[in-house]
C-alpha cells in the first residue's frame, strides 16, 4: 500500500510540478492490447492516455482510464471491465519511470530503455521497456511494445474462457508530445 | 419421414436460430446508439472540469459511465490516432473535456473551428487531466453552412 501511495505521490509530482519548461505531454496517447489464442482474438485500444516527460530529468509518468479500451464487441469490454480488470475498484493503470541514457538534444530517432514501475489493479511490477524515440524540432514520437503476463495482476479468468485469454497479452503503445503549457 | 422426426427436426431448428440470434444479441451487439439515447444529465465543460478537478470520487459517482449532453467551448480539434476527437474548454487552461467522436460525425466536425459553441452527447468514462468523454455525437449541429 505505502508503495502504490510513493507511486501516486510521484506521478502527482510529476503533473503538477510548476517547472514545466522542460516538460512534455500528450491526452491523446495511444496503448493497445493483444490476446492472441487458437479460440479468439481480442484486441482494444485507448486513444487518451496521459503522459507526462520532464526532459532534464528523464522522467515519464503514465496515467489511464481501464474503462476507456474500446473493443470490437461490447461483451469484450464487459467482461474486461467487470471481471478481468474490475475497472469500478481499479479505475486506473499507471506507469512511473525513468529513460536511461535518453538526450533529448539529439535530432531524429533514437532506441532507448525504460525502466519503472507498472501498476494495474493495485499490482506494482517492475519493467523494463524498450522504446523508440524520435524527436523532431523538439517533437517527441515514442513507440513501443512489450509482453504482460495476466497472473502477474492477479487477473482471475473463469475456467471456461481461459481457452479464450492468452496468457500472456501484447501490448503497444505510441505517444505523440506537445510542449506542456499551463 | 414420420411425425416424431419431424417435431425433432423442427425443435433442431428452432434451437439454431435462438442460439444464432442470441449470438448476435449477445456476443456481436456493438456500442450503444447513443444518437438515439437520452442523455441522463446535462451540463457543460467548464462546471464538468471544474467538479471533476475538486472531487474527482464525487464526480465519478454523478457522471462516471453515463451518457451525459455537454455544452462547450472548441479549444482544439484533433485527428491524432485515426480519431475525431474535440476538446472543450474546461474552467482553467490546464484541463478540458476531451470528446472522442464517433466517425458518423466527421462531416460535422470538419465544419468546426476553435471557439465554435457545441452541444455533445457521449458516454463519461472519467478524469486523468481532463474529463474523458467516449462515443460522442454532436447535437442539433448545423451541418448546411
Amino acid at each position: 500500500m505505502n508503495k502504490i501511495l510513493i507511486q501516486l505521490f510521484l506521478i502527482f509530482n510529476l503533473i503538477s510540478s510548476d517547472s514545466v519548461s522542460d516538460q512534455v505531454i500528450t491526452r491523446q496517447g495511444q496503448v493497445s492490447f493483444f490476446s492472441y489464442t487458437s479460440v479468439e482474438n481480442i484486441e482494444a485500444k485507448n486513444n487518451q492516455v496521459l503522459s507526462i516527460i520532464d526532459l532534464s530529468k528523464q522522467e515519464i509518468a503514465i496515467s489511464m482510464l481501464m474503462n476507456a479500451f474500446i473493443f470490437k464487441k461490447s461483451l469484450m469490454h464487459e467482461h474486461f471491465n467487470e471481471s478481468y480488470i474490475e475497472s469500478d475498484l481499479y479505475p486506473k493503470a499507471t506507469f512511473q519511470g525513468n529513460f536511461i541514457d535518453f538526450d533529448p538534444s539529439i535530432e531524429g530517432s533514437q532506441t532507448r530503455f525504460v525502466k519503472g514501475t507498472l501498476t494495474i489493479r493495485n499490482i506494482s511490477k517492475e519493467i523494463e521497456i524498450k522504446t523508440n524515440i524520435e524527436n523532431v524540432d523538439g517533437k517527441f514520437l515514442i513507440t513501443g511494445d512489450f509482453e504482460l503476463v495476466v497472473k502477474d495482476f492477479e487477473i482471475k479468468i473463469p475456467p471456461i474462457l481461459r481457452p479464450n485469454i492468452a496468457k500472456v497479452i501484447s501490448v503497444k503503445f505510441r505517444f505523440e508530445y506537445q510542449p506542456y503549457e499551463e | 419421414m414420420n411425425k416424431k422426426n419431424k417435431i425433432a427436426i423442427l425443435l433442431f431448428a428452432s434451437l439454431c436460430l435462438i442460439g444464432v440470434c442470441l449470438y448476435y444479441t449477445i456476443i456481436e451487439r456493438g456500442d450503444i446508439d447513443i444518437l438515439e439515447a437520452t442523455a441522463e444529465m446535462h451540463t457543460n465543460s467548464e462546471l464538468l472540469v471544474d467538479l471533476y478537478s475538486k472531487d474527482e470520487d464525487k464526480a465519478n459517482s454523478h457522471y462516471k459511465n453515463k451518457i451525459i449532453e455537454v455544452t462547450g467551448i472548441v479549444k482544439e480539434i484533433s485527428f491524432l490516432n485515426n480519431r475525431n476527437t474535440i476538446l472543450l474548454k474546461g474552467n482553467t487552461t490546464k484541463s478540458s473535456v476531451i470528446c472522442d467522436m464517433q466517425l458518423n460525425q466527421t462531416a460535422i466536425l470538419r465544419k468546426l473551428k476553435k471557439d465554435d459553441v457545441v452541444k455533445i452527447k457521449g458516454v463519461c468514462k472519467g478524469y486523468l487531466k481532463d474529463v474523458i468523454l467516449l462515443n460522442c455525437t454532436f447535437i442539433n449541429q448545423n451541418t448546411n453552412e
